[in-house]
């Protein structure tokens, strides 16, 4: 079952077209990333979703419902940059995050804040929080009463790498514990740790989604090198199954179809060609030469 | 036997949770409570200062004094005080429409507005529960000014004196201008959204704008229409005390006469005014 159906959403600013028909779902259960480059529409389009923004066209439904304050309330958020009453403290924010959504209590304020480290801090007003201290405590809103939904825009915004690593272990656990997660980040490197889905929008379009293997494994990549960088390019430009081949450094980066880079096969094909090689492997594709392959076309 | 859940019981939860999330709000806003001390310590200060004008100009042997006393009559007696005070009361509403604006604009500001839609209110709900602000606010400082009337009033009346609650009615009339202008000012912080822009712009036209424009109106098109300004409209509910009146009596009765419809504009307006908040917030953007 899919927890959110987005169909044909399109949002523009006057004349700037910010989302575009975006159209995909996000399975139960997943942590799905929504990736783009700066003023790529992630930000609008979970506004849009949080009832924040109204899409000039298209529709959402969660959990096949069309949104209402009533699934808001169950669905933990941090959206853009943590809205706080500046004059309260921690505990006096949160409980106003209660009495709106109904998540959590009194109890369920303290354990969130700890969970957070801020309960050394919890009666210090927001106004005197470090950037850090003010994403955690947006985290601690989003994470109480412990809701099954939780939508995080750029959740490791201004942490420390301490605090960028206990959010991803926090994203893993709660994954492993059932939760879906939507986080939106440009932190590519974070959301191929944490992230089972992927979408990638650019210019508000969506340029692929789908399960993080099913994204990056369109193609194989094998690393090679030899005494002679160039004549091994040659020669691997000619290799059946070649389709790219990239030079970086000492080393060649040769893309091949899905399921044909078969290491033993080029190895004796170089050698056939009178050339030795002393390196080769296979390389997993990451997550940010896929997004750059993407974005920059 | 568990009694079934009710829409209205539902309402009235809903309700509750408004209130106690608003008061949430409010009760540790530092600027608030200074605020609402300024305006408790203004209305019972301003009405003080001008009793003692009174006495000061009333009490004096000279031929000038006892002719301004039999002019003037005693203003602050009851049951007169209900409308002397109301009127003197009345000047200072810009005070708790500093609250009003800031209680709005710092949703605004702290981008708080969004984070209670996000959190699970409906846009709706969110404006109720600034209309349920406007209206507490209105009813402190009603009690307010009723209780500072009524301290006058019973500190210079003399017991003799019969049909002392004849214009208690001016409690009535003085909550809904006050809720009436104080909902302009919400209105105001609403569309500007910062709040000293806000402040300065109520704070103009209410002090400066609008009278002006009112009076330049009378004198120099000899039109009435400046009644139907969006304060005058309010304001209209309490005439100048009738000592003032003295001075046009013609034009004190019909301003008496003109209360009535008064009320009913007043009415207009306020759910004008609140309609407008409703649709702003439900079609813009947070």
């Amino acid at each position: 079952m899919s927890v959110l159906t987005l169909q044909n959403i399109s949002k523009s600013y006057g004349k700037i077209q910010a989302l575009s028909n975006l159209s995909f779902e996000i399975p139960q259960g997943c942590v799905f990333g929504v990736l783009g480059p700066n003023g790529s529409g992630k930000t609008t389009l979970l506004s849009i979703i949080l009832d924040v923004l109204k899409a000039d066209s298209g529709n959402f439904l969660w959990f096949g419902q069309p949104g209402s304050p009533e699934q808001r309330k169950k669905i933990g958020s941090l959206l853009e940059t943590p809205n706080f009453y500046h004059y309260l403290s921690a505990v006096n924010n949160l409980k106003i995050t209660n009495s709106i959504s109904g998540r959590g209590d009194y109890r369920a304020i303290d354990a969130v804040l700890q969970k957070v480290k801020l309960f050394e801090r919890k009666d210090s007003r927001f106004s005197s929080y470090s950037l850090g201290m003010k994403q955690r405590l947006a985290i601690a809103a989003a994470l109480l009463g412990n809701p099954k939904v939780l939508v995080l825009d750029e959740p490791t915004n201004g942490l420390d790498p301490v605090g960028i690593a206990e959010i991803r272990e926090l994203i893993i656990e709660l994954s492993k514990n059932g939760h879906t997660i939507i986080m939106a980040s440009h932190l590519l490197d974070e959301v191929e740790k944490v992230c089972t889905h992927v979408a990638i929008i650019k210019k508000g379009s969506l340029l692929t989604t789908g399960a993080v293997e099913d994204v990056l494994a369109d193609e194989d990549t094998i690393e090679i090198s030899a005494a002679d960088i160039a004549a091994l390019a040659t020669v691997m430009k000619g290799y059946v199954n070649s389709i790219k081949v990239l030079q970086d450094g000492n080393f060649l980066q040769v893309s091949m179809p899905k399921g044909t880079a078969r290491l033993e096969d080029v190895n004796n094909y170089c050698f056939s060609k009178g050339i030795v090689l002393n390196h080769l492997v296979f390389k997993k594709k990451r997550l940010e030469a896929k997004f750059f392959e993407l974005t920059n076309n | 036997m568990n009694s079934p859940i009710t829409n209205g019981d539902q309402q009235l939860y809903s309700m509750a949770q408004i209130i106690r999330t608003e008061w949430l709000k409010i009760k540790k806003y530092p600027a608030f409570w200074w605020v609402m001390g300024i305006t408790a310590l203004t209305y019972p200060g301003v009405n003080a200062i001008f009793v003692y004008e009174y006495y000061d100009l009333t009490e004096k042997r000279s031929a000038a004094g006892q002719v301004v006393k039999a002019l003037l009559g005693n203003p602050f007696a009851l049951p007169e005080c209900w409308k002397t005070v109301a009127y003197f009361s009345s000047i200072f509403v810009f005070i708790p429409a500093i609250v009003i604006i800031m209680l709005i604009t710092n949703e605004y500001t702290y981008k708080t507005n969004r984070q209670n839609i996000i959190d699970g209110w409906s846009r709706k709900t969110f404006m109720t529960g600034k209309l349920v602000d406007v209206l507490i606010l209105s009813a402190i400082v009603t009690a307010l000014y009723a209780v500072v009337a009524l301290i006058i009033g019973i500190y210079n009346t003399t017991s003799a004196t019969t049909g002392k609650w004849q214009m208690v009615y001016y409690i009535g009339l003085f909550a809904l201008q006050t809720f009436s202008q104080l909902s302009l000012a919400f209105m105001v912080g609403l569309l500007v959204r910062k709040s000293f822009i806000a402040l300065a712009i109520f704070t103009f036209y209410f002090i400066m704008l609008e009278p002006i424009a009112v009076n330049v109106i009378r004198v120099k098109l000899h039109s009435n229409i400046g009644r139907f300004f969006p304060l005058q409209v309010s304001h209209k509910l309490i005439p100048r005390p009738a000592f003032i009146g003295r001075l046009d009596e013609k034009d004190y009765q019909a301003s008496l006469e003109a209360v009535k419809y008064h009320v009913g504009y007043t009415l207009v307006l306020i759910v004008l005014t609140w309609a407008f908040c409703f649709w702003v917030n439900n079609r813009r953007d947070l």
